[in-house]
Protein backbone atom coordinates (compact mmCIF):
# COMPACT_ATOMS: atom_id res chain seq x y z
CA UNK A 1 0.00 0.00 0.00
CA UNK A 2 1.42 3.50 -1.39
CA UNK A 3 1.99 6.08 1.98
CA UNK A 4 -0.99 8.00 0.28
CA UNK A 5 -3.46 5.17 0.69
CA UNK A 6 -2.29 4.53 3.83
CA UNK A 7 -3.12 7.77 5.25
CA UNK A 8 -6.58 7.92 3.52
CA UNK A 9 -7.19 4.88 5.07
CA UNK A 10 -5.97 5.58 8.57
CA UNK A 11 -8.33 8.97 8.07
CA UNK A 12 -11.43 7.18 7.34
CA UNK A 13 -10.88 4.55 10.39
CA UNK A 14 -10.42 7.77 12.56
CA UNK A 15 -13.26 9.02 10.66
CA UNK A 16 -15.27 6.32 11.09
CA UNK A 17 -14.26 6.28 14.90
CA UNK A 18 -15.63 9.71 15.69
CA UNK A 19 -18.84 8.73 14.16
CA UNK A 20 -19.26 5.99 16.22
CA UNK A 21 -18.22 7.43 19.43
CA UNK A 22 -20.93 10.90 18.45
CA UNK A 23 -23.38 8.06 17.92
CA UNK A 24 -22.37 6.44 21.07
CA UNK A 25 -22.83 9.98 22.87
CA UNK A 26 -26.32 10.90 21.53
CA UNK A 27 -27.52 7.71 22.32
CA UNK A 28 -26.64 8.13 25.66
CA UNK A 29 -28.03 11.58 25.78
CA UNK A 30 -31.48 12.09 26.69
CA UNK A 31 -34.01 13.86 24.74
CA UNK A 32 -33.27 17.35 23.33
CA UNK A 33 -35.10 19.57 26.13
CA UNK A 34 -34.41 22.78 27.57
CA UNK A 35 -36.85 22.56 31.24
CA UNK A 36 -37.75 25.67 32.43
CA UNK A 37 -36.18 26.31 36.17
CA UNK A 38 -39.15 26.68 38.91
CA UNK A 39 -39.27 28.55 40.43
CA UNK A 40 -36.72 31.35 38.29
CA UNK A 41 -34.22 32.99 40.29
CA UNK A 42 -31.76 36.21 39.87
CA UNK A 43 -28.53 34.63 38.17
CA UNK A 44 -25.95 35.26 41.20
CA UNK A 45 -22.82 37.51 38.95
CA UNK A 46 -19.34 36.30 39.22
CA UNK A 47 -16.36 37.31 37.83
CA UNK A 48 -13.87 34.44 36.58
CA UNK A 49 -10.90 34.35 34.92
CA UNK A 50 -10.82 32.61 31.90
CA UNK A 51 -8.06 29.86 30.54
CA UNK A 52 -7.16 32.86 28.02
CA UNK A 53 -6.27 34.86 31.40
CA UNK A 54 -9.07 37.54 31.03
CA UNK A 55 -11.98 38.16 33.88
CA UNK A 56 -15.27 37.63 32.56
CA UNK A 57 -18.12 39.69 34.41
CA UNK A 58 -21.32 37.76 34.11
CA UNK A 59 -23.63 41.01 34.88
CA UNK A 60 -21.67 42.54 31.60
CA UNK A 61 -23.56 40.62 29.25
CA UNK A 62 -26.90 42.14 30.75
CA UNK A 63 -29.24 42.58 27.23
CA UNK A 64 -28.15 38.94 25.88
CA UNK A 65 -29.16 35.68 26.85
CA UNK A 66 -26.27 34.01 28.38
CA UNK A 67 -25.65 30.23 28.45
CA UNK A 68 -23.58 29.46 31.47
CA UNK A 69 -22.52 25.54 31.68
CA UNK A 70 -20.83 24.19 34.38
CA UNK A 71 -18.48 21.32 33.20
CA UNK A 72 -15.35 19.36 34.04
CA UNK A 73 -12.82 17.67 31.68
CA UNK A 74 -12.78 14.24 33.51
CA UNK A 75 -16.85 14.32 33.30
CA UNK A 76 -17.46 12.04 30.01
CA UNK A 77 -20.94 13.49 28.98
CA UNK A 78 -19.26 17.36 29.53
CA UNK A 79 -16.52 16.06 26.78
CA UNK A 80 -19.41 14.67 24.66
CA UNK A 81 -21.31 18.07 24.26
CA UNK A 82 -18.44 20.42 24.05
CA UNK A 83 -18.48 19.97 20.08
CA UNK A 84 -22.45 20.55 20.25
CA UNK A 85 -21.45 24.05 22.07
CA UNK A 86 -19.21 25.06 19.71
CA UNK A 87 -21.36 24.72 16.92
CA UNK A 88 -24.15 25.93 18.54
CA UNK A 89 -21.49 29.23 19.27
CA UNK A 90 -20.93 29.52 15.93
CA UNK A 91 -24.35 29.47 14.87
CA UNK A 92 -25.56 32.23 17.44
CA UNK A 93 -22.06 34.36 17.53
CA UNK A 94 -23.91 37.54 15.68
CA UNK A 95 -26.96 37.04 17.92
CA UNK A 96 -26.67 38.31 21.26
CA UNK A 97 -26.58 34.83 22.51
CA UNK A 98 -23.24 33.63 23.99
CA UNK A 99 -21.76 30.82 25.91
CA UNK A 100 -19.35 30.84 28.38
CA UNK A 101 -18.36 27.32 30.02
CA UNK A 102 -17.51 27.13 33.66
CA UNK A 103 -14.89 24.82 34.68
CA UNK A 104 -15.13 23.29 38.35
CA UNK A 105 -12.18 22.84 40.13
CA UNK A 106 -9.61 22.49 37.86
CA UNK A 107 -6.18 24.42 36.97
CA UNK A 108 -5.44 26.28 33.97
CA UNK A 109 -3.00 23.53 32.69
CA UNK A 110 -5.88 20.98 32.66
CA UNK A 111 -7.93 23.22 30.56
CA UNK A 112 -5.90 23.82 28.41
CA UNK A 113 -4.80 20.35 27.55
CA UNK A 114 -8.44 19.88 27.11
CA UNK A 115 -8.43 22.29 24.17
CA UNK A 116 -5.93 20.69 22.25
CA UNK A 117 -8.62 17.69 21.92
CA UNK A 118 -11.84 19.60 22.11
CA UNK A 119 -11.26 23.00 20.37
CA UNK A 120 -13.61 25.51 21.57
CA UNK A 121 -13.47 29.77 20.55
CA UNK A 122 -15.76 30.76 23.19
CA UNK A 123 -14.76 31.28 26.80
CA UNK A 124 -13.77 28.60 29.20
CA UNK A 125 -13.72 30.28 32.66
CA UNK A 126 -12.23 28.99 36.04
CA UNK A 127 -14.08 28.26 38.94
CA UNK A 128 -10.80 26.96 41.01
CA UNK A 129 -12.44 26.40 44.42
CA UNK A 130 -15.78 25.96 43.21
CA UNK A 131 -17.23 28.89 44.58
CA UNK A 132 -19.16 30.23 41.78
CA UNK A 133 -20.80 26.59 41.37
CA UNK A 134 -22.14 26.95 44.87
CA UNK A 135 -24.15 29.76 44.21
CA UNK A 136 -25.89 27.90 41.38
CA UNK A 137 -28.43 25.20 41.66
CA UNK A 138 -26.19 22.17 40.89
CA UNK A 139 -25.73 19.02 41.93
CA UNK A 140 -24.43 17.08 39.12
CA UNK A 141 -21.84 18.29 36.25
CA UNK A 142 -22.47 19.19 33.71
CA UNK A 143 -25.66 21.47 34.56
CA UNK A 144 -26.37 24.38 31.74
CA UNK A 145 -28.08 27.54 32.92
CA UNK A 146 -29.92 29.90 30.42
CA UNK A 147 -30.46 33.38 31.12
CA UNK A 148 -32.27 36.25 29.82
CA UNK A 149 -31.36 39.67 29.23
CA UNK A 150 -32.61 40.70 32.26
CA UNK A 151 -30.31 38.36 34.34
CA UNK A 152 -32.73 36.10 34.90
CA UNK A 153 -31.97 32.46 35.66
CA UNK A 154 -35.06 30.46 33.22
CA UNK A 155 -33.65 27.15 31.69
CA UNK A 156 -31.44 24.58 33.01
CA UNK A 157 -30.35 21.61 31.68
CA UNK A 158 -29.20 18.58 33.67
CA UNK A 159 -26.69 16.84 31.75
CA UNK A 160 -25.37 17.47 28.33
CA UNK A 161 -27.45 18.51 25.40
CA UNK A 162 -27.08 18.28 21.43
CA UNK A 163 -26.94 22.37 21.66
CA UNK A 164 -26.68 22.96 17.83
CA UNK A 165 -29.90 21.02 17.89
CA UNK A 166 -32.19 23.74 16.21
CA UNK A 167 -35.50 23.24 18.62
CA UNK A 168 -32.80 24.36 21.02
CA UNK A 169 -31.08 27.04 18.88
CA UNK A 170 -34.80 28.16 18.43
CA UNK A 171 -35.10 28.14 22.56
CA UNK A 172 -32.56 30.25 22.66
CA UNK A 173 -33.65 33.03 20.09
CA UNK A 174 -37.31 32.99 21.45
CA UNK A 175 -36.14 34.19 24.59
CA UNK A 176 -33.78 37.10 22.96
CA UNK A 177 -36.63 38.35 20.80
CA UNK A 178 -39.43 38.07 24.05
CA UNK A 179 -37.33 39.98 26.03
CA UNK A 180 -37.00 42.66 23.41
CA UNK A 181 -40.62 43.52 22.97
CA UNK B 1 -52.75 13.98 53.03
CA UNK B 2 -50.25 12.77 50.21
CA UNK B 3 -50.60 9.03 49.35
CA UNK B 4 -47.90 7.18 47.78
CA UNK B 5 -48.57 4.31 45.73
CA UNK B 6 -45.85 1.54 45.73
CA UNK B 7 -45.26 -0.29 42.18
CA UNK B 8 -42.65 -2.92 42.20
CA UNK B 9 -42.19 -2.02 38.56
CA UNK B 10 -42.28 -4.64 35.45
CA UNK B 11 -39.58 -3.40 34.42
CA UNK B 12 -36.98 -4.21 31.61
CA UNK B 13 -33.61 -5.66 33.15
CA UNK B 14 -30.69 -5.86 31.32
CA UNK B 15 -27.37 -7.09 31.57
CA UNK B 16 -24.42 -7.01 29.10
CA UNK B 17 -21.22 -5.31 27.93
CA UNK B 18 -20.69 -1.75 27.92
CA UNK B 19 -20.30 -0.64 24.21
CA UNK B 20 -17.76 2.09 25.41
CA UNK B 21 -16.20 0.94 28.56
CA UNK B 22 -16.53 -2.32 27.37
CA UNK B 23 -16.76 -3.50 31.00
CA UNK B 24 -20.04 -5.81 32.25
CA UNK B 25 -23.14 -2.93 32.70
CA UNK B 26 -26.32 -4.39 34.60
CA UNK B 27 -29.82 -1.94 33.33
CA UNK B 28 -33.09 -0.90 33.87
CA UNK B 29 -35.55 0.56 31.57
CA UNK B 30 -38.89 1.60 33.08
CA UNK B 31 -41.09 4.14 31.19
CA UNK B 32 -38.82 6.62 30.05
CA UNK B 33 -36.48 6.21 33.05
CA UNK B 34 -33.41 4.49 32.03
CA UNK B 35 -30.86 3.52 35.29
CA UNK B 36 -27.21 2.03 34.16
CA UNK B 37 -24.63 0.81 36.68
CA UNK B 38 -21.57 -0.20 34.35
CA UNK B 39 -18.49 -2.15 36.37
CA UNK B 40 -15.31 -0.01 37.18
CA UNK B 41 -11.77 -2.07 38.21
CA UNK B 42 -10.38 -1.34 41.22
CA UNK B 43 -7.15 0.10 39.04
CA UNK B 44 -8.92 2.62 37.12
CA UNK B 45 -10.37 3.91 40.11
CA UNK B 46 -7.10 4.07 41.55
CA UNK B 47 -5.64 5.66 38.77
CA UNK B 48 -8.38 8.11 38.44
CA UNK B 49 -8.70 9.65 42.08
CA UNK B 50 -4.71 9.70 41.95
CA UNK B 51 -4.87 11.90 38.65
CA UNK B 52 -7.18 14.09 40.94
CA UNK B 53 -5.35 14.77 44.17
CA UNK B 54 -5.63 11.89 46.10
CA UNK B 55 -3.02 10.10 47.90
CA UNK B 56 -2.14 6.34 46.93
CA UNK B 57 -3.72 5.20 50.04
CA UNK B 58 -6.76 7.37 50.08
CA UNK B 59 -7.46 6.41 46.48
CA UNK B 60 -6.99 2.91 47.14
CA UNK B 61 -9.55 2.98 50.13
CA UNK B 62 -12.45 3.96 47.50
CA UNK B 63 -11.06 1.24 45.04
CA UNK B 64 -11.86 -0.78 47.34
CA UNK B 65 -15.12 -0.23 47.94
CA UNK B 66 -16.92 -2.09 45.00
CA UNK B 67 -17.65 1.24 42.58
CA UNK B 68 -19.84 1.48 39.58
CA UNK B 69 -20.31 3.99 36.92
CA UNK B 70 -23.76 5.09 37.16
CA UNK B 71 -25.92 6.91 34.38
CA UNK B 72 -29.48 7.67 35.62
CA UNK B 73 -31.86 9.08 32.68
CA UNK B 74 -34.84 10.87 32.46
CA UNK B 75 -35.29 9.95 28.37
CA UNK B 76 -39.02 10.88 28.32
CA UNK B 77 -39.06 13.81 25.54
CA UNK B 78 -41.87 15.73 27.42
CA UNK B 79 -43.57 16.49 30.70
CA UNK B 80 -46.21 14.24 31.86
CA UNK B 81 -48.98 15.28 34.23
CA UNK B 82 -47.30 13.59 37.43
CA UNK B 83 -43.98 15.28 37.19
CA UNK B 84 -40.39 14.80 37.18
CA UNK B 85 -38.58 12.12 38.33
CA UNK B 86 -36.20 12.04 41.91
CA UNK B 87 -34.52 9.88 43.51
CA UNK B 88 -32.45 9.63 46.37
CA UNK B 89 -29.59 7.22 46.95
CA UNK B 90 -30.49 6.78 51.05
CA UNK B 91 -33.53 4.77 49.79
CA UNK B 92 -31.72 2.53 47.84
CA UNK B 93 -30.82 -0.88 49.73
CA UNK B 94 -27.96 -3.28 48.66
CA UNK B 95 -28.29 -6.93 49.60
CA UNK B 96 -25.72 -9.02 49.95
CA UNK B 97 -25.06 -12.35 52.07
CA UNK B 98 -28.41 -11.99 53.67
CA UNK B 99 -27.51 -8.35 55.25
CA UNK B 100 -29.17 -5.35 53.70
CA UNK B 101 -27.13 -2.05 53.80
CA UNK B 102 -26.91 1.33 51.86
CA UNK B 103 -24.85 3.16 49.54
CA UNK B 104 -21.48 5.03 50.92
CA UNK B 105 -23.14 8.66 49.52
CA UNK B 106 -21.34 11.83 48.85
CA UNK B 107 -22.31 12.72 52.95
CA UNK B 108 -20.79 10.15 54.43
CA UNK B 109 -17.24 9.96 52.17
CA UNK B 110 -17.41 14.09 53.38
CA UNK B 111 -17.04 13.44 57.21
CA UNK B 112 -14.36 10.15 56.24
CA UNK B 113 -12.13 13.11 53.85
CA UNK B 114 -11.74 15.77 56.66
CA UNK B 115 -10.91 12.90 59.38
CA UNK B 116 -8.08 12.20 56.67
CA UNK B 117 -7.50 15.69 55.64
CA UNK B 118 -7.72 14.76 51.85
CA UNK B 119 -6.42 17.84 49.51
CA UNK B 120 -9.52 20.46 49.23
CA UNK B 121 -9.25 20.04 45.40
CA UNK B 122 -9.17 16.45 45.71
CA UNK B 123 -12.59 16.32 47.59
CA UNK B 124 -13.89 18.95 45.41
CA UNK B 125 -13.45 16.54 42.22
CA UNK B 126 -14.51 13.85 44.17
CA UNK B 127 -17.72 15.17 45.49
CA UNK B 128 -18.94 16.05 41.64
CA UNK B 129 -17.57 12.45 40.33
CA UNK B 130 -20.20 10.82 42.45
CA UNK B 131 -23.81 9.93 41.14
CA UNK B 132 -25.83 12.60 43.28
CA UNK B 133 -26.98 12.00 46.43
CA UNK B 134 -30.74 13.28 45.66
CA UNK B 135 -31.52 14.55 42.25
CA UNK B 136 -34.89 16.05 40.29
CA UNK B 137 -35.31 15.11 36.57
CA UNK B 138 -37.17 16.81 33.97
CA UNK B 139 -37.53 15.21 30.96
CA UNK B 140 -34.55 14.46 28.83
CA UNK B 141 -31.90 15.33 31.87
CA UNK B 142 -29.37 12.89 33.54
CA UNK B 143 -26.32 11.94 35.36
CA UNK B 144 -23.24 10.07 35.00
CA UNK B 145 -21.78 9.49 38.29
CA UNK B 146 -19.96 7.05 40.00
CA UNK B 147 -21.72 5.04 42.88
CA UNK B 148 -20.23 3.55 45.33
CA UNK B 149 -21.41 0.28 46.98
CA UNK B 150 -19.32 -0.24 49.91
CA UNK B 151 -18.37 -3.51 49.45
CA UNK B 152 -15.42 -5.96 48.73
CA UNK B 153 -14.05 -6.56 45.05
CA UNK B 154 -15.50 -9.55 43.70
CA UNK B 155 -19.12 -8.96 45.93
CA UNK B 156 -22.33 -9.87 44.68
CA UNK B 157 -25.18 -8.39 45.34
CA UNK B 158 -28.86 -7.58 44.79
CA UNK B 159 -30.04 -3.69 44.70
CA UNK B 160 -33.43 -2.08 45.14
CA UNK B 161 -33.02 0.92 43.01
CA UNK B 162 -35.73 3.25 43.95
CA UNK B 163 -37.35 6.19 42.53
CA UNK B 164 -40.82 8.48 42.37
CA UNK B 165 -43.08 10.35 40.08
CA UNK B 166 -45.88 12.24 41.14
CA UNK B 167 -47.70 10.00 43.69
CA UNK B 168 -45.93 7.12 42.90
CA UNK B 169 -42.93 5.18 44.76
CA UNK B 170 -41.41 2.76 41.66
CA UNK B 171 -38.92 -0.13 43.20
CA UNK B 172 -37.30 -2.32 40.85
CA UNK B 173 -34.40 -5.14 41.87
CA UNK B 174 -31.61 -5.98 40.02
CA UNK B 175 -30.03 -9.42 40.59
CA UNK B 176 -26.88 -10.85 41.04
CA UNK B 177 -24.99 -7.51 40.29
CA UNK B 178 -21.03 -7.72 40.84
CA UNK B 179 -18.43 -5.95 41.65
CA UNK B 180 -15.00 -5.90 39.81
CA UNK B 181 -12.34 -8.06 41.25
CA UNK B 182 -9.21 -6.36 42.05
CA UNK B 183 -6.53 -7.91 39.53
CA UNK B 184 -3.60 -6.18 41.16
CA UNK B 185 -4.28 -7.89 44.72
CA UNK B 186 -5.92 -10.89 43.63
CA UNK B 187 -4.16 -11.81 40.21
CA UNK B 188 -6.07 -14.92 40.15
CA UNK B 189 -9.87 -13.79 40.20
CA UNK B 190 -11.08 -13.17 36.93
Amino acid sequence: MTHRACVVTALFGIFLGLTALDLLAAERQGAQTLPVLSPPMAAPDFVLTGEDGKRYRLSDYRGQVVVVNFWATWCPPCRYEMPAMERAHQKLKDEKIVLLAVNVGEDEESVFAFTGQYPVTFPLLLDRDGTVVKQYPVIGLPTTFVIDPHGNVTYRAVGGREWDDEALLNQLRQLLNRSAL
Amino acid sequence: MAVTILLIAAAVVSHGIDEEAKFPYWQIEDRGVSVRLVQRLPDQTRGYFQARGFSIGDADLIAQQCVFQTIFKNARSQITESGPIHYSLREWVVYTHGREQGLKTREDWRKEWKARKAPAAAQLAFEWSLLPTQQVYQPGDYNWGMSVFNLAPGSTFDLDVIWHQGDEKRVVRIRDIRCAPDERRDPEAQ
